[in-house]
């Protein structure tokens, strides 16, 4: 696995990484690093000192984790470029050819090489392991390729053997039409652009919001669009890559290296550790339900009119009440109870798995955290019949009007303001109105605490129970 | 943010979603008495006879008789087999699912067949009032007790779709709950034919069998190659490129048409909804008809003057027909389309007649159904337990004339049956038929033994030239 050459801190990767093959390392125009772009096909053959495995390891880490910090909170797609390049800059530079004098940039595109590699090992025990590593592993992937520049992009499709079938011009022709009908980007010739022909399944994103002609099979893809190609590629590449690893990782039993790679995972279950939303303890009560948000209001009542709620209602109901701080048991006699029309062994057929589930007791045993409201806004989105998701994106205007009123808003401005808000698609913002209007934060000046914009329903609930309770404090320091 | 990191796909990824779209159905109609009156099948109908355990094992009797006579046992097992004898892993590795005969619904889970003996021989064992058909998986199901949990991985199955006239019941006024008719019929024929040719034109997919789902809705099974090793992922966007109706039950407007060019997928279909529209949802439907029904429609109208302008008109003169009343309403969105200086506005003005048409006409589809490789759906010719009627292939050039009311049900084949052994003596020399051909059943068969064959011709074709290939090297 390793070799103990002259010094005994000195460890090579490559073997353990590839099961036993070693490979060559390319050489372009007599650099070992090209492009600071990396599909990361060749494992590093060299040798590293223990500290530089631990460190590159660590700090590869922080940068991922902080991706991961920066989409699990929503930020917009530029705040997350901002968010990256100062962490990056911190803990893992990595800097284009044009700036090639002033920074050591070999030295920074080794790092990355090989710490993406300690970390592919590392990450490749458990499904879920894997699962996380290639999901932040292709967002960091994406943001640099965003952000490298345009030639240097090409220099390095091209090196990677990344061409696709293109059409001429007499097959552009033959389509125009359709074309046209999918708004592929014309050129200032007036010519279309550069245009592949690909298979469906390489370009799902694509094909997922029809922004795409597809005819017999293939998607026809604007060169506008490389981006979803090159990611797939990436991605493809690098699960069947973490799958490799995983199998050679049973194999791979070395006294020195097992001890850092699990030092480096437990870093990772600390992160899944922190996702406790509980401010309380007791299971639902009644008075608790007047601090839900109204997408969990909207499911209590229909699940107390009707008995009861449909997968994604429950999945989005149970993970709510997992926050609050319910334990599974307390959850499946919640919604014993709730389902009072269901027999017993319907419920423990149909129901109760997914309920452990939902608590990692079933299944993957992955540990589900509760959703938040972006997930709620845009996964998931209800078809007709199903009553999840969050109201202020769901319900046409005069319903949620209807809704407002019937939740005691009854002010039109507030009405209004509400409305507004929800149709220009501002729907935490619509949210977070509602919740300083129904607690009377606007009126109040006594405690006019300003809350931020709303971003998780139990962070919802929190609020509202602790403006409760600071307010019951204050009213008893009054007498 | 999902989309940024190139996968607007879930967290929640739930392996064993062992939903089932009936049972939900019969939770939330289930004061529906329509309904409760076509849930007694197996007990015979309402106006029972006090003898009820007589007549429950009578049913149960018939379907005995359906799974000894009639079950096409030989050419589903080549069908899910993807070729001839031997059985190997496709069919092999494939879950099944049986709900037990009886009231209650007692299922038997992860069963698995090595061949179509072993099939046959518990079907008619069990009696299974439903069979649900699963992924295929990388071990025999049936085994799972003894295998790790990452033995049994789904590596391939159909990609399926389920449209149910659930989905409709928002404005279908015809009928309700239960009940269907040769009108509200005429909404999932258009779906299909949307369907069937966006999946064959857009994805290039040639094995489509369509199937009556027994009561009121259909299934697609897409058995390609192709479509069989799809990933859940590609199974995603395949669902989301054909949503095109999208909001739930709070939400009036369902079709959001941002451009102004219209997808062609969305073309086609539009101009497959073109020839229906008014017939079926104008006339039929009278989906204008009083003020509940037109407030629907009017909501989708993105302009509160031409919504109130419409609603007065027609409160006057409410007993106009639906067909005028359309016609009032395109005449009041061309000219105000004309009068608008906004741009954005004149745009969404134009747009917003296909998305009326989309709305009512483009598939509405069970997205779940179809995400997941591991979901189980209820299979070809079994029996709806509600309706007793058998879950007969649909041709999808024919749809609209196909009928539900006449789908041959177990006790119809067991008259018919018995009518025909009565009356005919076989003559000597005279080729004896399959029970099946002597009833009306027959021609669903024969369709279903065309398709499965130009299915297995193609697979060995294919394994032929893989043959041919390695010879020659
Ligand atoms: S913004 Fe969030 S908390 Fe508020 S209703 Fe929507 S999903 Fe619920
Ligand atoms: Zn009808």
């Amino acid at each position: 696995m390793y070799s103990n050459t002259d010094t005994n801190n000195k460890r090579t990767l490559a073997s353990s990484t590839v099961g036993g093959e070693r490979y060559e390392v390319k050489r372009h125009h007599g650099t070992k690093y090209p492009h600071l772009l990396n599909f990361y096909s060749v494992p590093p053959t060299e040798e590293i000192t223990i500290d530089e495995f631990e460190s590159f390891a660590f700090d590869r880490l922080q940068v991922l984790k902080a991706l991961e910090g920066a989409i699990l909170r929503n930020k917009s797609e530029d705040d997350v470029k901002k968010y990256l390049e100062e962490t990056s800059n911190k803990w893992l530079p990595l800097h284009s050819n044009e700036s090639s004098k002033a920074y050591l940039v070999q030295e920074e595109r080794r790092k990355d090489h090989i710490s993406h590699f300690i970390l592919r090992l590392a990450y490749s025990r458990t499904e879920e392991l894997r699962n996380w590593f290639l999901k932040y592993e292709c967002a960091l992937f994406k943001l640099r390729f965003l952000r490298e520049n345009p030639t240097e992009k090409q220099a390095f499709l091209n090196d990677e053997n990344m061409r696709w079938k293109s059409l001429n011009q007499a097959e552009k022709k033959l389509m125009k039409e359709e074309l046209n009908a999918c708004s592929i980007p014309i050129t200032t010739d007036g010519e279309f652009c550069d245009l592949f022909e690909i298979d469906f399944e390489k370009v799902p994103d694509l094909v997922a919001r029809r922004a795409v002609y597809l005819k017999e099979g293939k998607a026809y893809v604007p060169v506008t669009q490389q981006l979803s190609l090159v990611m797939y590629e990436f991605r493809q590449r690098l699960a069947k890559a973490l799958e490799l690893a995983s199998k050679s990782f049973i194999t791979l039993r070395n006294e020195r290296i097992m001890p850092m790679l699990d030092e480096i995972i437990k870093q990772y279950d600390g992160r899944t550790q922190t996702s406790n939303y509980s401010v309380i303890n007791n299971p639902i009560a009644d008075n608790l339900v007047d601090h839900f948000p109204l997408c969990m209001q909207h499911l209590y009542q229909n699940l107390c009119e009707n008995h009861h709620l449909k997968h994604y209602a429950r999945i989005q109901f149970n993970l709510f009440l997992k926050g609050i701080g319910l334990t599974v048991e307390e959850s499946l006699a919640f919604w014993k109870k709730s389902f009072s029309k269901v027999d017993e062994d319907k419920f423990q057929r149909d129901y109760a798995y997914n309920i452990r589930h939902n608590y990692g007791v079933e299944g993957k045993r992955q540990d589900y955290k509760p959703l938040n409201c972006m997930s709620l806004i845009t996964k998931h989105r209800p078809n007709s019949g199903e009553i999840h998701g969050c109201p202020f994106r769901e319900f046409s205007q005069p319903n949620l009007k209807a809704k407002l009123v019937q939740m005691g808003v009854r002010n039109d401005e507030h009405i209004r303001e509400i409305l507004n808000l929800a149709e220009e698609e501002h729907y935490q913002v619509a949210c977070t109105k509602y919740f300083e209007i129904t607690k009377g934060l606007l009126d109040k000046n006594n405690d006019s605490i300003i809350i931020e914009t709303i971003e998780h329903p139990n962070e919802y609930l929190n609020a509202s129970v602790l403006l409760e309770k600071n307010r019951k404090k204050m009213s008893n320091k009054d007498k | 943010m999902a989309n940024f990191l190139g996968e607007s796909y879930m967290d929640i990824d739930d392996p064993e979603v062992h939903e089932d779209n009936d049972v939900d159905m019969i939770i939330e109609s289930s004061s529906n008495k329509e309904d409760d009156k076509e849930r007694n099948f197996w007990k015979g109908s309402t106006n029972a006879k006090p003898d009820k355990f007589e007549i429950e094992e009578g049913s149960l009797e018939l379907l005995r008789v359906f799974y000894k006579r009639f079950f096409p046992y030989k050419t589903y097992c080549y069908w899910l087999n993807y070729s001839i004898d031997p059985m190997d892993k496709p069919f092999q590795n494939r879950e099944f699912n049986f709900v037990k005969p009886g009231d209650d619904e007692v299922y038997m889970r992860y069963l698995s067949f090595d061949t179509i003996e072993e099939f046959k021989n518990e079907v008619l064992r069990v009696c299974p009032k439903k069979i649900d058909i699963g992924a295929v998986f990388t071990a025999k199901p049936k085994e799972k007790k003894s295998l790790k949990l990452s033995a049994l991985k789904p590596v391939e199955k159909e990609l399926i779709f389920d449209i149910d006239m659930n989905d409709y019941d928002e404005f279908r006024t015809c009928c309700s709950g239960a009940t269907i008719c040769e009108k509200c019929w005429q909404l999932i024929a258009v779906a299909i034919k949307i369907l069937d040719s966006a999946l064959r034109e857009d994805f290039g997919f040639k094995y489509l069998l369509w199937v009556y789902s027994g009561r009121r809705g259909v299934h697609c099974w897409v058995c390609d190659e192709r479509a069989r090793k799809l990933s859940d992922d590609e199974r995603k966007s395949i669902a989301s490129y054909l949503g095109v109706i999208k909001g739930g039950a709070q939400q009036n407007k369902k079709v959001h048409l941002y451009k102004n060019s219209l997808h062609p997928s969305l073309t086609r279909a539009h101009k497959i909804i073109e020839e229906y529209f008014e017939r079926v949802i104008l006339e039929d439907q009278e989906v204008l008809k009083d003020e509940r029904e037109w407030t629907k429609v009017l909501e989708c109208i993105p302009d509160d003057g031409v919504r109130r302008r419409l609603d007065d008109d027609w409160r006057k003169n409410s007993s106009r027909h639906s067909t005028e009343k359309w016609d009032n309403l395109l005449a009041e969105l061309e000219s105000s389309t004309k009068m608008t200086k906004n741009q954005k506005k004149a745009d969404s003005l134009r747009v917003c007649k296909i998305e009326i048409m989309l709305q009512y006409l483009y598939p509405r589809l069970d997205e779940a159904v179809s995400t997941k490789m591991i979901h189980l759906l209820k299979s070809p010719f079994c029996v709806h337990p509600s309706t007793g009627r058998v879950c007969v292939p649909i041709i999808p050039e024919e749809c609209e004339n196909f009928n539900p009311m006449v789908v041959p049900t177990i006790s119809s084949l067991y008259n018919e049956i018995n009518d025909y052994d009565r009356s005919h003596v076989k003559n000597d020399g005279e080729r004896s038929l399959h029970d099946y051909e002597k009833t009306s059943l027959s021609p669903y068969i024969k369709y279903f033994d065309k398709f499965v064959q130009s299915i297995l011709k193609e697979t060995l074709a294919k394994n032929k030239a893989a043959m041919q290939m390695s010879m020659e090297f």
